[in-house]
């Protein structure tokens, strides 16, 4: 790759693609656009010179970095841009020309964002992915679709005005916007910075919009959503805040509180949700620990995770599409019609659980042996923990509820053929990353993309102690199932909305809002009366006196005035006299 | 939005299934399954543990180092996350619609029996 294309960010090409697949409205041009801008990102991506400046620009002062790829960002990139492709596959039997223009404008401002090489940069992009995937949520077409992507953009919005904030005090203080990594919380800027990446990321207590808005994204929408907001929010914390403490256990903590709602809800999308949460801790937390391995760690799980993420909501997806609901409580038994759909989520969800041969295994084996080598004892064990619930509601959960189980008797068609496609190609890389190297392909083809693939080399994770000790975690858990379903303490899935803190806005706090509004409409009768009568009062006082038709106008008391002047007139001009 | 819905839903048909179904999955619905399922994962998780003593682990953790560990911590975490949804749920769990905002299934996926697929 040379000229022109070596230089752009294959971002820009993915937004200029959208804008235009947006436009066509001749459905195979626009899905053909769909499919090759993808791909010609990554031939773009794949030569490029790393550590360098290749786009650069000065605006009003300040030095613009449009594309700059390092060993963090490539991982990112790249995984982005496979999940591009997969998802303009997966939507092939749609014919939307909004929802592919903006799914597409999406991914390439995600992937423009993770090779911006300043601060300023990364906003502009960081705003332009709440921008475009808004849409995603509001092509549902439902109220409850609209509200939540209003919510979403609010919240998506707020991460980015606090982000260009925290610019703004490291521009003041440093008198530049170099994407340089903090040393500290303290330093200007840094704090702002830091919650716009936890919302992003979705931190405990700043999750909600995620299980708010995703899954009731369109089947295709939901898909496209769950690779790149978050990721792109890990990509900046990886590259701003590595080695935070604070972050270990902010990441510890996001492992282990989803499973516990995962176990309760019925709606699988918002499962999957949680689940992407959970996921997200463990990234977060290697970042927290900050080590070369740690880091490896991140970036690893990052891509394993955007592939097997993607493929269990594109079977989720698939089944919404084929049987019109994704609630547990009216699934199973699906294996019977859709075979290969059912296939497909079951390598999602063993890769996601981490069992051995699958993506999750060699990737999240990096962050565990990095919690350990730091001792990070307690943090390390919520992981443990965590891991176990990763199978239970993405391994076991997801895949058995929906297509075993009991038999709803539903019996539909499979899947799309471009929805089975999709499926299968993400099948295939979650085994491909994952499996020890043999012939050229396995694991190492990913720990040598990693920002510091010596460190991953140096690391084997098929040892048998590895193996073993993941094998015990797993089966047992997968015992502890069998046992709970068979002696019927397994809680059953029933409809209904579990309740998450984003009740406290959504029902305390918007209640409040609602009464103070009450409140000032029935203020603002009284107050508007009180403030009429009391200046019209005033007014009828002040015309009472000073009006032509008013007491001081009265000619005898003008006259009196007049005369009375003279007098004291006379008397000051006397008392000048005799003081001479 | 003109995108194709997929709908074609026939309840009741239980005899009726895709024939990669029966390759892939034809084994589950075997009347010997759930048991070889449950005395299988005894089995392979017993021989697991065991391999324990065969195997030095080089954990540094005093309470990783104990027999078994890893296997009892799978187990107990997964049952823990499990039984607390008992009580979680009975907590957190209310009517489907309690934000009042509709039905959150996609318009182009609510009509059963939708349009034929643009394959």
């Amino acid at each position: 790759m040379s000229g022109f294309l070596a230089t752009l960010n294959p971002g820009f090409l993915l937004i200029v693609a959208g804008l235009i697949a947006g436009l066509t409205p001749i459905r195979p041009v626009r899905q053909a656009i769909s499919l090759l801008a993808p791909l010609l990102g990554i031939v773009m991506l794949w030569g490029v010179e790393q550590g360098v400046d290749l786009s650069t620009a000065q605006v009003l002062g300040l030095d613009l970095v449009f594309y700059r790829v390092d060993g963090l960002s490539f991982v990112f990139g790249l995984a982005f841009l496979i999940a591009a492709f997969l998802n303009a596959i997966y939507a092939l039997h749609t014919d939307d020309k909004l929802q592919d223009g903006m799914a597409m404008a999406y991914a390439g401002a995600a992937v423009a964002a993770a090779f911006a090489g300043d601060l300023m940069t990364l906003f502009i992009f960081w705003e332009l992915t709440a921008v475009s995937s808004v849409f995603l949520i509001l092509r549902a077409g439902t109220r409850a679709a609209y509200v939540a992507s209003m919510r979403y953009l609010a919240v998506q919005i707020l991460s980015g005005v606090l982000l260009l904030d925290g610019i703004a005090y490291v521009y003041r203080e440093t008198g530049s916007i170099a994407m340089e990594a903090f040393t500290s919380l303290d330093q200007a800027g840094a704090l702002f910075i830091f919650i716009a990446v936890g919302i992003k990321a979705a931190f405990p207590f700043l999750h909600n919009w995620l299980q708010d808005s995703y899954p009731k994204a369109t089947v295709v929408g939901a898909v496209v959503l769950s690779a790149f907001t978050t990721k792109l929010a890990v990509l900046t914390c990886a590259r701003l805040f590595p080695g935070f403490e604070q972050l270990v256990w902010i990441g510890a903590v996001m492992t282990v509180f989803p499973v516990f709602f995962a176990v309760i809800e019925n709606d699988l999308r918002k499962v999957l949700a949680y689940s992407l949460n959970n996921q997200v801790g463990f990234m977060i937390c290697a970042i927290g620990v900050g080590t070369p391995l740690a880091l490896n760690g991140a970036a690893a799980h990052a891509f394993a995770h955007i592939i097997y993420k993607a493929l269990l909501f594109m079977s989720m997806g698939a089944v919404l599409y084929r049987v019109g609901t994704v609630k547990a409580s009216e699934l199973g038994g699906l294996y019977k019609s859709m075979p290969w759909t059912t296939l497909f989520c079951i390598i999602g969800a063993v890769s996601i659980s981490a069992f051995p041969l699958f993506s999750g295994f060699v990737a999240k084996s990096l962050t565990m042996s990095a919690v350990v080598k730091e001792g990070y004892w307690v943090a390390w064990l919520m992981l443990l923990f965590a891991s176990a619930g990763v199978l239970e509601h993405s391994g076991i959960k997801i895949p058995y509820f929906t297509f075993f189980a009991h038999d709803s008797g539903k019996r539909v068609k499979e899947a799309p053929t471009n929805m089975l496609v999709a499926m299968g190609l993400a099948a295939v890389l979650c085994i491909a990353v994952g499996l020890p190297m043999i012939g050229g392909v396995g694991y190492g083809v990913l720990y040598r993309m990693l920002p510091y693939p010596e460190v991953a080399q140096a690391y084997e994770p098929y040892t048998l102690e590895h193996i073993l000790t993941q094998m015990q975690l797993l089966m047992a858990a997968v015992l502890a199932f069998i046992l709970l379903k068979k002696y019927a303490l397994y809680p059953p899935e029933k409809p209904g909305t579990i309740l998450d803190t984003d009740w406290l806005y959504r029902k305390p706090a918007f209640a409040l809002v609602l009464w103070l509004g009450a409140v000032w409409n029935r203020l603002d009768d009284v107050l508007s009366r009180l403030a009429g009568g009391l200046g019209a009062r005033l007014f009828a006082r002040l015309e009472a006196a000073f009006s032509p038709r008013g007491a001081l106008a009265r000619s005898a008391l003008v006259n009196g005035m007049a005369l009375w002047s003279a007098v004291l007139l006379c008397v000051v001009c006397v008392v000048v006299l005799l003081n001479q | 939005m003109s995108a194709t819905s997929g709908h074609d839903p026939k309840n009741g048909a239980q005899d009726e299934m895709h024939p990669a179904a029966r390759m892939l999955f034809g084994w589950v619905s075997a009347k010997s399954s759930p048991a070889i399922l449950f005395w299988g994962a005894i089995v392979v998780v017993i021989g697991l543990i065991a391999a324990d003593l065969a195997l030095h682990r080089h954990d540094k953790l005093s309470l990783a180092k104990t027999f078994g560990f890893y296997a009892f911590w799978g187990f107990g975490a997964f049952a823990l996350a499990v039984l607390t949804g008992w009580p979680l749920g009975r907590l957190l769990r209310r009517d489907e619609d309690y934000y009042e905002e509709g039905d959150a299934t996609p318009v182009e996926n609510r009509q059963a029996g939708g349009r034929e697929d643009a394959e």
